[in-house]
């Protein structure tokens, strides 16, 4: 993909995943991603960065979190990916197994929602570790036609 | 990120949300939503219609007030514009199948009243 590349460095807290979210939306809108995709992957950062916080441990917590960002075409579609790098506990999301939708209110679960919204909300996924850091990349697509 | 409330008759409540749900948001909201959608009011909607950003941290929030409101024989309805990111959120998790989602205030009244 010919793309566009920015960086942003953050720390694993509330103030910089409001700082990271405009920092994406501004970008995305400055190069033609469509509103609609602009609002999904925003969501799916909220929810990796959430995940980071909450569950990524001391470590997550006291290191930078880094993030990429790609704007380009592939193949007569317009891409948009972010790759969220941190310093927390290794966790592929990927390997977690879809659950079932509860039925009821009663069934319902408060946990999980999160992972939920980043498979929905997002066109691809992929998942790799690095020198100790987990690299999660979520992405949206787009027809140029 | 506020919230206020309205008692707009004997057994119904009135939540209005506006601003961002998400990991700071809910943190600063929480506390009240779970107060004021607790007994004794029955009939509770929960007006996210000036909401911009509703993350699984408020989603959360939302389904636990719901499950409360409901053990006391009660019911809570959501009012939401439909086609905005908020019920993007409410569908990519299965919610708006759950909790009644309502496009104005009069479908929500309806959902939650006797």
């Amino acid at each position: 993909m010919s793309s566009l590349l920015d960086e942003l460095t953050i720390g694993a807290n509330g103030d910089d995943v409001r700082r990271a979210s405009d920092w994406l939306c501004a970008t995305c809108r400055r190069h033609g991603v469509p509103e609609p995709l602009v609002e999904r992957l925003d969501l799916c950062l909220n929810e990796v960065l959430a995940n980071v916080i909450v569950h990524g441990g001391g470590t997550a917590r006291s290191a930078p979190v880094r993030l990429m960002l790609e704007i380009g075409r592939d193949d007569g579609c317009g891409k948009a990916g972010v790759t969220v790098s941190d310093a927390g506990v290794a966790f592929d999301p990927l390997s977690v197994p879809a659950r079932a939708s509860p039925k009821t209110l009663e069934e319902a679960s408060l946990g999980g929602l999160g992972l939920v919204m980043i498979r929905r909300c997002s066109d691809w996924l992929d998942y790799r570790n690095e020198h100790g850091r987990n690299l999660l990349t979520f992405g949206a697509r787009w027809s140029l036609q | 990120m506020s919230i206020s409330y309205e008692d707009v008759a004997q057994d119904l409540r009135r939540i209005v949300i506006s601003g961002r749900l998400d990991m700071p948001g809910t943190d600063s909201v929480a506390s009240q939503l779970a107060q004021l959608t607790a007994a004794p009011k029955k009939a509770v909607i929960v007006d996210l219609s000036h909401l911009k950003v509703l993350a699984s941290i408020g989603i959360r929030a939302l389904i636990s007030s719901a499950k409360d409101v409901q053990k006391r024989g009660g019911k809570m309805a959501l009012v939401v514009n439909k086609g905005s990111t908020v019920m993007m959120s409410l569908e990519a998790t299965g919610v708006d199948e759950l909790i009644p989602v309502c496009g104005n205030l009069r479908e929500a009244e309806k959902a939650v009243l006797p």
